[in-house]
Formats: C-alpha cells, sequence, structure tokens
C-alpha cells in the first residue's frame, strides 16, 4: 500500500501559559512565563516553591460532578485538549466513521494525584480502603481511554510511556498509522499533572529542578544561560488532530502543516545521562523520512531543559547533524518542562509558529553559555519570518528521544 | 436522619440530582448511576454508617435494596 500524507487540522492545549491555542502562542511570543510560586499547602517543604501551574481550569465547567470526581486531572485535562482538537478541525464526529479515528496520548507518571491521595488516606491517616475508583483514575492510561470513550472513538487507541518524549512518540506513531492505513484521523498529543508533594520532592531528590530567581521567580528555567540551575515542573495538556491529508483537502479543513518526519532512538548509555550520539541518532532519521537536508528547517524547537547536562548536550547534537545556522528556542523557559505532554505542547509551538509565521523566543536568556553557542532566539520573538520547516525535539529519562519535523502545506 | 434520608442525600450530592427524584423504589438504571458508580455509593454509606459490606452483598438495583443492606448490616455488625 502506498503510504499517504499526515495533515494537522486542530490543535487542543491547555497550558500554564493559556487555555487555548492563541492566547498560548501570544504569551510565548511575549516572554510571558507561566512559572511562579506553587500555591498549596505542602509549598513551604519545597526546596524551590515553583512550578508552571495551571490557574483557571475549572472541572466542574466542562464535567458533571460526579464524573468529575471519578477522573484524575490528567484525564480531565486530556479529555478538554481532546475536544478543543476536535472543535479546532471541525470534524462532526456523529457523522464519522468512528472505527477509522484512533487516540494516541503520551503521560509520564499518569494518574499521579490519585495514587497519591490513596497513600495518603492509607499510610499517614490510617485509612483501611480506598476510594473505589481509584486503580481507574491512577491506571496510566486512563486519560487516553477516556479520550476514546467520550468521543466513541473504537480505532486503535494506545498510551505511551516514554517520560519527556512520552508526546513527541505518540505524535509519531500517530503519525505512522494514517500514513500506513490502519486509521485516517488520530486525535494524538499527550497531558501530564504531576504536581504533588511526592513527585516533586522525587524529583526534587533527582537535583535536576531550578532554584528559585530571588529576584524573579517567574526567570528561574533559563535554558543555554549559563546561571541556568534546573527545570521547573509544569503541567498541562496538548493534543493535536492528524489527518489523512487527501481527506482533509477534500473536507478544506484548515491545515496547519503536514507532519513529513519523525525519528525516534533510544540512547542504551545510561538512565538519566544524555547521549550526544542518541539524540543525533534521532535527528538524523527524521530528517531521512522528512527527505530534506537540515539547511531546509526553518526553527528548531529545541527540547531545552534548563539543566547543565540537556542544553550542552542538545547543542552538540544539533551542530552535529545540523550545523549552527538555524534558530532554535526553548519554551519551557515559559512554559516549565510538561514531561509527557512536554513534546505535545512543543508540537503546538511549532504549528502556532508556522500559522503566524513567527519565532517564540527563549526566555531569561542574558548570559550566555560559551557551550551553548547556537542562535536561541534571546529573550525577543520574530515577528514576520519565513517558517516553512520545523523540527521539535523530545529526549527523555530512560534514553528515548523522538523528533518531528513539520512542514507548512 | 434515617438510612433512607442519609443514603438519598449522599446520591443527590454525588449524582447532582434533586432529592425528591430519589425515592425507595427508584432503580439506579433510571437515575443513571451504573454499577461502577453504585460502589462509590456504597463505599460513603461505608464510611458513614461504619459497617463493611462484603463483595458478594454489592449484587443491587434500587435504592431500598441499599437501604435493606444497609439496616441489615449494621445489626448485624452492631453499628
Amino acid at each position: 500500500m502506498a503510504t499517504r500524507r499526515v495533515a494537522v487540522t486542530g490543535i487542543g492545549i491547555l497550558s500554564p501559559v493559556g487555555n487555548d491555542r492563541e492566547t498560548f502562542f501570544s504569551s510565548l511570543m511575549a516572554g510571558k512565563s507561566g512559572i511562579r510560586r506553587l500555591e498549596t499547602d505542602f509549598v513551604d517543604s519545597l526546596d524551590a516553591q515553583l512550578a508552571a501551574w495551571i490557574g483557571d481550569f475549572d472541572p466542574l465547567a466542562h464535567f458533571p460532578k460526579s464524573k468529575a470526581g471519578a477522573m484524575d486531572r490528567v484525564t480531565q485535562f486530556a479529555v478538554v485538549a481532546g475536544q478543543q482538537a476536535l472543535a479546532d478541525a471541525g470534524l462532526d464526529l456523529a457523522s464519522e466513521d468512528r472505527e477509522r479515528i484512533g487516540v494516541y496520548l503520551g503521560t509520564g507518571m499518569g494518574g499521579a494525584a490519585s495514587i497519591e491521595e490513596g497513600y495518603v488516606r492509607l499510610y499517614r491517616d490510617n485509612a483501611s480502603r480506598l476510594k473505589p475508583f481509584t486503580v481507574l483514575m491512577a491506571m496510566n492510561n486512563a486519560a487516553g481511554s477516556q479520550v476514546a470513550l467520550d468521543f466513541g472513538l473504537t480505532g486503535p487507541s494506545l498510551t505511551f510511556c516514554t517520560a519527556c518524549a512520552s508526546s513527541s512518540v505518540s505524535i509519531g506513531e500517530a503519525t505512522r498509522q494514517i500514513r500506513h492505513g490502519y486509521a485516517d484521523v488520530m486525535l494524538a498529543g499527550g497531558a501530564e499533572a504531576l504536581l504533588t508533594y511526592g513527585t516533586i520532592k522525587a524529583w526534587e531528590a533527582l537535583r535536576t529542578l531550578a532554584s528559585e530567581d530571588p529576584e524573579n521567580p517567574s526567570a528561574s528555567c533559563k535554558p543555554f544561560s549559563a546561571n541556568r540551575t534546573g527545570l521547573v515542573l509544569g503541567e498541562g495538556a496538548a493534543m493535536v488532530v492528524l489527518e489523512d491529508m487527501e481527506r482533509a483537502l477534500a473536507r478544506g479543513a484548515k491545515i496547519y502543516a503536514e507532519v513529513i518526519g519523525y525519528g525516534s532512538s533510544s540512547d542504551s548509555t545510561h538512565i538519566t545521562q544524555p547521549s550526544v550520539d542518541g539524540q543525533a541518532r534521532a535527528i538524523r532519521r527524521a530528517l531521512a523520512e522528512a527527505g530534506i537536508t537540515p539547511d531546509q528547517l526553518d526553527y528548531i524547537n529545541a527540547h531545552g531543559t534548563g539543566t547543565k547536562l540537556n542544553d550542552v548536550t542538545e547543542t552538540a547534537a544539533i551542530k552535529q547533524v545540523c550545523g549552527t545556522g538555524i534558530p532554535v528556542s526553548s519554551t519551557k523557559s515559559m512554559t516549565g518542562h510538561l514531561m509527557g505532554a512536554a513534546g505535545a505542547v512543543e508540537f503546538v509551538a511549532c504549528m502556532m509558529a508556522i500559522d503566524k509565521q513567527a519565532l517564540p523566543p527563549t526566555a531569561h536568556l542574558v548570559q550566555p553559555d560559551p557551550e551553548c553557542d547556537l542562535d536561541y532566539i534571546p529573550n525577543v520573538g520574530r515577528e514576520n519570518v519565513k517558517v516553512e520547516t520545523v523540527m521539535s525535539n523530545s529526549f527523555a529519562f530512560g534514553g528515548t528521544s523522538g523528533v518531528l519535523i513539520a512542514r507548512k502545506v | 436522619m434515617d438510612t433512607f434520608e442519609t443514603l438519598r442525600d449522599i446520591i443527590a450530592k454525588k449524582f447532582e440530582k434533586p432529592a425528591e427524584e430519589i425515592t425507595l423504589e427508584s432503580t439506579f438504571e433510571s437515575l443513571e448511576i451504573d454499577s461502577l458508580d453504585t460502589f462509590d455509593i456504597i463505599f460513603e454509606a461505608e464510611e458513614k454508617f461504619g459497617i463493611k459490606v462484603p463483595n458478594e452483598e454489592v449484587a443491587i438495583k434500587t435504592v431500598q435494596d441499599v437501604v435493606s443492606l444497609i439496616d441489615r448490616l449494621r445489626t448485624e455488625q452492631g453499628k
């Protein structure tokens, strides 16, 4: 069977810098950060009292009370982002063959809050039993399954759990489902809601979290900067509608871009330390599948976590494959690190960059690092630039890399 | 409050239903409450009445079924 082209026809997003695609991207362009002091009862026990969190999400605006209570926050995010994406794509599900529509979703920690709530009841409060929905809220595939269930989608439905690369991988693999004819439309992306006491403490122990910038807490994540101290955990979800290109063209859908390349690789060197060669391998594979040379890229959305090691490693990997001429930015400087949702959120940033012909900056990059010597679009976004072909990098703990390339149609 | 009134309040609150819609004769099906959701109701009833409902007892159809079950278990378990 001849392979098919894949279009992006819908976008849904809930993020620390905006709960719709326009607000999200205008925040990025303005250098507005969603990182701020976490407002929870455990905040005083944290080393850095920061997170990139969503403050204006009311589950009851989207779900009946009984249903909201049976869904973890991560599932609520996923369903709402999925709803936005389907609406944006203008798909009337009632008249669609929903056997040909699937859901691929990436998440790192799944229903982290639900499992933790269960442990608190048992170990702290000495309860002898847990809420009946605990398993169904905590299981890692809850969010993806609920998306399929709520929209009656009966095509392939899988959950990808490859830490920070989860949702780049889900979008890449979903693209292949359409490309090879297993589905005509895929709702793909990721969701994460891990801002719980236990999860943050676990990340704290890894010594990868940023220290608070005393002058400006919202500037605490400083990717590619000499004074960077680490990443800031974030929460949210992003889902895109992927569609067989011919079908999208035939129905006159708005097409944000075509997904032309996806590369995945495993470092197989260390559980946390990234490998230049592993990352470069995924970039090369994505370029090969796209059938383009690196000089055709107009923008790279970096993994750019703001940790010492990631940013030099990624810089070296980009240089190894793409040279030094392509603008690169880390939008994590503003969104924080959404882990399992990060790849999808950054893919959306790339879609919007094409849509608006504008490149979002790397915020808070004031002190250049001699080892990070690319054009990182420091602090100020670029408007009215040619943005046709974009690449989004995701590199995970565990060594999985997921790289996506898309092109304006 | 008697068993029925307590149960009615649990159901009304959890599923946002007017209390007067919930009678002893109401089936959970008519209230659009599925079997999984009835586990949640039983869970709350267990907390409220300090009883433990054994697994084999949870096959229920109507509100009356649950009221009878709770009353019987309260007697049996001395709560």
